[in-house]
């Protein structure tokens, strides 16, 4: 096995495959890249079993083709160090990888590609056509309210939701939630509903750079892969049910109360500072015109600030200022509306101008 | 017998070497040594009795062990192999008492005093207990039982291998008369030319000495000598009293590979470990899995949560996700087992409350 490539070509691909592989491994081979060369195509792949990033380099000059796995990270560094456009040699002698550049050698350490791991994946039926920078915004939009390392370990990812020429996708850790829905560029003809866990979903956003890029995502019950350019991402599903979060936002609501977006930001890190350090619980009294956010905590400090507001009703409510602090900065409008339902058993953030996401926040008993 | 404790000490037979012999057939029945190269200034880190019999003993630099017995066999240690032996012994001594102290990986004591196994008794606890090693195991222990650290300890070493042996209050004094001074334990090569330089061969003759003769030769260690020259220590066993996972395994009664059989054992392990941690008032975050296949093979496979295990988890779906990336379901198990860990005192229910959006009473 012997090619020449150029830095920059191999750097990137290499980054990419390398954040999916897990510093503490079980496995030893599966702390290295698979390399595989045919005559034209360098296929690099990087996995921990849950995930997988393949890459392909196209040459336009013949090489000789091999196949062999050799420690990511190593070779990352090394490729990060060299000088930028230096030519990299690598030639495959006695099962060590020699790694020439300029006047730098390097000798690598291999393990054979027959004992790889394969990614098992089924046949995966379904598909759809978006727009990298549309899928981007859906999952930042989104991921914010993801559980990480819940119980209930199905929040721990992302539901992506496909009815016929509609995308949902929903996230929540059962304290708030988001859910960004959009049109797709072409109906699918299918309804589908799958979980991909928290790790997929931020590696795939990782690979999300270039907003022109169109990509194709396909699917089963078990696996989901997308298409990006010269990379395939691969992810195992989460294998539950996602549960039923519609009911929420079917209740009664009283009339939307409209906030200086920014001005509410502010005034809620301010007051956070005095809440209790663990529960991060504020207190919203409204009454005619005025919005007051309190907060004290176990030293007996306190917070108070006042937002004018246009508004009659009159309530008092108390929320996680993290989480309202998540959703405000996660709008993109001057003014933010927010719902809170007649029973005060929940409050929905949107905008005034319909936006494909919205998010719920569920208050705090304090 | 108020105040008089039942100490015993565990002491693996040349652990090393017996773990190699037991995985590798082909080195028994010959002398094996467990340590460095013997072509370079390694030593000797454990031999099997094989090679004691050619006057090899631990921490011999092996060039002097091959010249000794030159169709020795050489061999690198596993530590990862021990340690997990090591884990499984100390599993066992937790059966038995929750006051043991680990010396090294071979060895233990244990305070069985207030233990009313066995009709409270020492000797055939630490049979239980050299039975239970070999069964889970297949390696030998020896066994010493006495009222104190030091005298067990000597017990310990007297039928070694596989050996049990008891020194009684009434026989303590005595015994230590009779000791070699090279033999007490805390008194290597150099404090016995030490003591030999001071006249003191045994026991009986480190007794005439008087507590200010020995403070001045010995320093600190000297009162130590004084009370064991009189079979008197106190030292307590030094356990963890900080209890840092709870766990529970289940024998299997015959090896078996339904799925829907084996998430039933685990809720059930599962359920019992969480009792067993309420009662400390403890709650735990992580949950480790272990599997040990019909081949002995053994695998864990965790997960830590952010919040404390709690009846909300779905503890079914749980498990069937961590089982996902094991070979339950196609290759037999004999052995389950449900460990919690990472430990927190159980908080009293919360004044704030936040509410859940999936919780069935909204």
């Amino acid at each position: 096995m012997k090619f020449i490539i150029n830095r920059e070509q191999l750097l990137i691909p290499l980054q990419q495959i390398v954040s999916v592989i897990e510093k503490r491994q079980t496995m030893p081979i599966l702390s290295n890249v698979h390399m595989k060369l045919t005559a034209d195509n360098l296929e690099l792949i990087g996995t921990d079993l849950e995930i997988q990033i393949m890459a392909n380099i196209k040459f336009d000059y013949s090489t000789e083709p091999g196949e062999i796995t050799i420690p990511a990270r190593k070779l990352l560094d090394i490729c990060r160090l060299l000088p930028s456009q230096a030519e990299i040699k690598f030639e495959l002698t006695n099962e060590k990888m020699k790694v020439l550049s300029g006047r730098s050698r390097f000798s690598l350490s291999t393990l054979p590609a027959e004992n790889y791991p394969e990614f098992s994946e089924t046949p995966l039926e379904n598909q759809f056509y978006i727009n990298a920078g549309l899928l981007k915004v859906a999952l930042e939009k989104t991921v914010f309210c993801m559980a990480n390392q819940d119980v209930r370990y199905y929040l721990n990812g992302l539901m992506l939701n496909i009815s016929n020429s509609k995308l949902r996708m929903v996230a929540s850790d059962g304290h708030r939630l988001s859910v960004y829905e959009n049109e797709l560029q072409s109906p699918t003809g299918y309804e589908a509903r799958i979980i991909i866990p928290r790790k997929g979903v931020m590696e795939l956003l990782r690979l999300l750079d270039d907003p022109e890029t169109d990509l194709s995502v396909q699917f089963s019950s078990n696996n989901i892969k997308v298409v990006i350019k010269n990379i395939i991402f691969s992810a195992k599903l989460v294998d539950a049910r996602y549960p039923d979060f519609n009911k929420v936002f079917l209740q009664d609501f009283r009339n939307p109360i409209y906030v200086q977006r920014q001005i509410l930001k502010d005034a809620l890190t301010r007051v956070a500072i005095l809440s209790n350090e663990k529960f991060k619980g504020i207190s919203i009294e409204i009454s005619p015109n005025s919005l007051k956010i309190s907060a004290h905590n176990p030293e007996h400090e306190e917070a108070e600030e006042e937002l004018f507001i246009e508004y009659q009703d009159e309530l008092t409510i108390s929320f996680n200022a993290q989480y309202l602090l998540d959703a405000v900065s996660n709008m993109d409008s001057e003014l933010a509306v927010i719902s809170i339902a007649s029973n005060l058993s929940s409050c929905i953030f949107e905008e005034p101008v319909a936006q494909p996401y919205r998010y719920i926040v569920m208050p705090m008993r304090l | 017998m108020a105040g008089i404790k039942k100490i015993i000490h565990i002491d693996m037979d040349a652990f090393f070497a017996a773990i190699e012999q037991r995985d590798f057939p082909e080195y028994r029945d010959k002398p094996l040594i467990v340590g460095g190269n013997p072509c370079s200034r390694g030593v000797v880190a454990t031999c099997n009795y094989e090679a004691r019999q050619y006057g090899i003993h631990s921490a011999m630099s092996c060039a002097k062990a091959l010249q000794l017995c030159p169709h020795a066999l050489f061999v690198k240690p596993r530590f990862e192999a021990y340690r997990s032996v090591s884990n499984t012994i100390r599993t066992i001594f937790a059966e038995f008492t929750p006051i043991f102290e680990p010396l090294s990986l071979d060895e233990a004591y244990l305070d069985v005093t207030d233990s009313a196994d066995y009709q409270g008794s020492a000797t055939r606890i630490a049979l239980a207990i050299k039975t239970r090693i070999q069964e889970e195991t297949g390696l030998t222990a020896s066994a010493g039982i006495s009222y104190n650290k030091f005298l067990a300890k000597i017990a310990s070493d007297i039928n070694k291998p596989d050996g049990l042996f008891v020194i009684t209050p009434d026989q303590g004094l005595a015994f230590v008369e009779q000791l070699p001074i090279g033999k007490f334990h805390g008194i290597g090569k150099a404090t016995e030319k030490k003591m030999h330089q001071l006249g003191v061969y045994s026991g009986n003759d480190l007794r005439k000495l008087s507590l200010t003769h020995l403070q001045q030769h010995f320093g600190k260690a000297g009162v130590y000598y004084y009370h064991i020259a009189r079979a008197i220590d106190d030292r307590p066993v030094k356990w963890d009293r900080i209890t840092k996972s709870v766990g529970v395994e289940i024998t299997l009664p015959e090896d078996i590979d339904d799925g829907d059989e084996i998430l039933t054992q685990l809720t059930a392990l599962l359920e019992k470990a969480q009792t067993k941690l309420t009662d400390k008032n403890l709650q735990a975050s992580t949950l480790t899995l272990k599997v040990k296949y019909f081949d002995f093979k053994q695998i864990t496979r965790s997960r830590t949560f952010q919040e404390a295990i709690s009846e909300k988890m779905d503890s079914t779906a749980l498990f069937k996700d961590l089982l996902k990336s094991t070979d339950v379901g196609t290759k037999k198990v004999r052995l389950l087992g449900v460990t919690l860990s990472s430990l927190n005192d159980l908080e009293p229910e919360s004044v704030a409350k936040q509410i859940d959006l999936f919780s069935p009473d909204n």
